[in-house]
């Protein structure tokens, strides 16, 4: 058994290395591509086989992937690489599909000023194609599954717990579900149409919709109204995605109750987190996600000559920014080139760090 | 032809170049008036020189996008079908048509996959676009020189001390005298051959070039360290022999000796025109070069004066600029390393515009003149002569150590 798995490996790593160094795994890779944009053989790529207009400001893209998909668990999320104007840009979506299907689909808000879902809104459709990151995320169900479920979201929050409801309905696990969900107007509702039809077909489900134009109850989230719809929410296995001030509230009110061990939460960021800025020179907090280690900038040097005096080693060479041996991608926060004067604040963007000052708390890959 | 003039406080004293008269080359026969056209800058105009470059560059910047990496991946897959194409004619063709056609093919490709994706890509031209086949610290092209070893002897060394001697290797490779400030030595006699010999194995120059076997020689890098240096390049050489004289050639069965032959034909091809290139860009008449001790402190403004002054054009069509890599734009190459290549033709107007208000020299002529302007400097200069000391810099520096941060050159480690 141990020495076949040990040939197994050996071939493999054999093959691995002959192909890369013939150049034959980019050859394959190229031609697979301009045969078919989809199916490559590194990367989970997916082609878009329908748009859904949810609503007047979202859209469901459902994707099908490709073999290299492994598939997702009801919450879980998708990082969604799009091509915009040549640039590679990144964003993380809720699946909102039920898992076990070969589609899946997401579920996008448009934002104002939003890069990525103006674009998927703008210039994607039928047939594009867009990258995939695995599924990931433990805003999962639980197995087994607890008896007792509330699902509360508000807004485009409702994507999450939307895949859990689905799923909980594909597997005929509806028992008793209390779903309570937040919108400004009943036509925001996302899924409203779907969620109604599950209410009727599933005895078990109880669809709460509470919209901010509704003349009989108080504009949005209210501790008293929730308690009086299910009186039994501390009890209930929460599960919990929405904007910042509906999950603070909620937040407050299961920790009030002693309910914090049944609350799950998926906070979802439409934008890059803001991160405060600091003057050029303050000190900053920088993370070194490979070393673990951290470094406090002091003075006004560039991030090398601040790496350097903390001890660390980063590669470099030519130190005025042309030769691009320092190279390293910044995976949050803000830096000022001090060349050019240009900012980098989105997350997992290469920096050169021989004329990058700090303007933020950082975190490098290092 | 004096452009000395036309920097300076006096009105009406900028000057620009006529029509069809390059600054540097018109009539560039002597080498002696030629290095001496350009206007000295002071620490000031030189950084005032570099702003107006670096503004330029923050504009084609801005502008990137769509096009430009529809650019790049046009011509990967221009080498890609091409290296397909000929490696079919080569493998399975019968005759010397097919042979010829397939070599052709396979000598495109390479001449492509060096000049305009490897070098350029690695540069980090593209880097701005997230692709990881587009990045620059991960690429890896098909070469005998490995890309760890050329990101740190060409984009480092050569990019940051161009020209100056001493410090730029890439000055002769080493071997060659190309210009009249390096010593005369017995073995530069030898040199019209060496250089054929370069040229002909050029991409095994370039393979050896990290590993500083001179300084193994002159005893100044012990043989474990040459041993450490050596052993990426040594294992990338022996799987590139394999590849293109062992495994091709086997899958070919009959064939093997007609497609280890093409193999050697288009590598051969691809050394000679990379070499022509890259000899070209900086060593004709008109370029010059500068020591050490006139460029230590320097600012981020004379940083770009020296590219300016190291650099040569190459003038030509489209074609020429994609064979090249655009490296026939040495020039706005060496003032924008990183800005993708493709867009020097159209910056090279507005560079040559803002190097006449400087009096700065742009030294630029026909593949024919800069080639044949080498290939009489390696002649001559194979011959003893005097050593020629380096144009010296007349001017001090009146605000040392008062530059913005930004604009001081290289910080020290």
């Amino acid at each position: 058994m141990k020495s076949a798995e040990y040939i197994a490996n050996l071939w493999r790593s054999t093959r691995s290395t002959l192909f890369r160094r013939l150049f034959l795994d980019r050859q394959a890779e190229f031609w697979v591509r301009e045969i078919d944009p989809v199916h490559t053989l590194t990367g989970i790529r997916a082609q878009v086989v329908d748009v859904i207009a949810e609503t007047d400001d979202t859209k469901s893209f459902v994707l099908r992937p490709n073999a290299a998909w492994r598939g997702h668990r009801a919450g879980q999320s998708t990082l969604v690489e799009v091509e915009i104007d040549g640039v590679r840009v990144h964003r993380f979506y809720s699946i909102s599909s039920a898992p076990g299907q070969a589609l899946i689909s997401i579920t996008v808000k448009r934002v104002p000023g939003g890069r990525v879902s103006s674009w998927l809104h703008q210039h994607v459709g039928v047939g594009h194609v867009v990258g995939l990151g695995p599924a990931s995320g433990d805003f999962v169900l639980p197995t087994p599954i607890s008896a007792r479920l509330l699902l509360l979201s508000g807004g485009s929050g409702i994507t999450p717990v939307m895949s859990m409801l689905r799923d909980l309905a594909a597997r005929s696990a509806i028992e008793d579900v209390a779903f309570v969900h937040y919108a400004r107007t009943r036509a925001d509702v996302i899924f409203g149409d779907e969620l109604e039809d599950l209410a009727a077909r599933h005895a078990g489900l109880r669809l709460i919709v509470c919209v901010d134009d509704d003349d009989d109850a108080p504009r949005g989230f209210d501790e008293a109204h929730l308690a009086a719809l299910v009186p039994d929410f501390a009890e209930r296995s929460t599960f919990l995605c929405g904007p910042g001030a509906l999950m603070d509230r909620v937040e407050k009110l299961w920790a009030d109750v002693g309910a914090s061990h049944h609350l799950q939460r998926e906070r979802f960021v439409a934008a890059p987190l803001f991160t405060p800025l600091v003057a050029s020179g303050e000190g900053v907090d920088v993370r070194l996600s490979r070393s673990q280690r951290r470094v406090v900038t002091r003075g006004a040097g560039t991030l090398l000559e601040q790496l350097e005096g903390a001890g660390e080693r980063p590669a470099n060479g030519c130190r005025m920014g042309i030769c691009r041996t320092c190279t390293c991608l910044k995976h949050s926060g803000t830096v000022e080139n001090l060349v050019t004067g240009e900012v980098s604040s989105e997350p997992d963007q290469e920096i050169q760090l021989c004329i990058s000052v700090p303007r933020s708390d950082l975190e490098l890959d290092l | 032809m004096h452009l000395g003039t036309a920097f300076g406080s006096g009105a009406g004293s900028v000057m620009r170049p006529g029509p069809g008269t390059p600054p540097c080359n018109s009539h560039g026969k002597k080498e002696v008036s030629m290095t001496h056209q350009n206007k000295t800058l002071t620490r000031e105009q030189a950084d005032a020189f570099g702003r107006e470059l670096l503004a330029l560059r923050q504009e084609v910047v801005a502008d990137l996008g769509e096009r430009d990496v529809e650019h790049i991946r046009r011509i990967i897959r221009a080498a890609r079908r091409s290296e397909a194409a000929g490696r079919v004619l080569l493998h399975v063709g019968i005759g010397p048509v097919s042979f010829v056609l397939g070599t052709s093919a396979l000598a495109l490709s390479k001449i492509l996959e060096n000049m305009e994706i490897g070098h350029n890509v690695m540069h980090g031209q593209y880097d701005w676009t997230g692709d990881p086949d587009l990045a620059s610290q991960r690429y890896e092209w098909d070469l005998v020189c490995t890309g760890d070893d050329w990101r740190h002897s060409h984009n480092y060394e050569h990019h940051t001390f161009t020209n100056i001697l001493g410090k730029d290797r890439d000055i002769g490779y080493v071997m060659l005298r190309v210009v009249q400030e390096q010593e005369w030595k017995p073995v530069h006699l030898a040199q019209p051959i060496l250089a054929a010999l370069l040229a002909l194995f050029f991409q095994w120059g370039v393979g050896a070039h990290d590993l500083r076997i001179d300084e193994l020689f002159a005893g100044k890098q012990t043989s474990r360290q040459f041993a450490r240096r050596a052993r990426p390049f040594l294992t990338k050489a022996t799987w590139q022999l394999f590849k293109d004289y062992g495994f091709f050639p086997i899958l070919a069965l009959a064939n093997a000796p007609r497609v280890a032959l093409g193999n050697l034909l288009a590598n051969g091809a691809r050394n000679l025109w990379a070499f022509a290139v890259i000899f070209c860009g900086h060593f004709p008449e008109g370029v010059r070069v500068y020591d050490q001790a006139e460029t230590e402190n320097e600012s981020r403004g004379e940083w770009y004066a020296r590219q300016l002054g190291g650099s040569a054009n190459v003038e030509g069509g489209r074609w020429l600029h994609l064979l090249t890599g655009h490296l026939s734009h040495q020039i706005e190459h060496h003032l924008f390393p990183d800005v993708p290549a493709s867009r020097y033709p159209e910056m090279a107007p507005r560079v040559r515009e803002i190097c006449a208000r400087y009096g700065q020299s742009y030294c630029t002529g026909s593949f024919r003149r800069q080639l044949g302007s080498v290939a009489r400097r390696i002649g001559r200069l194979a011959l003893p002569g005097p050593r020629r000391p380096v144009a010296a810099k007349p001017v001090a520096h009146p605000a040392a150590g008062r530059v913005a941060s930004a604009w001081i050159g290289r910080r020290a480690a």
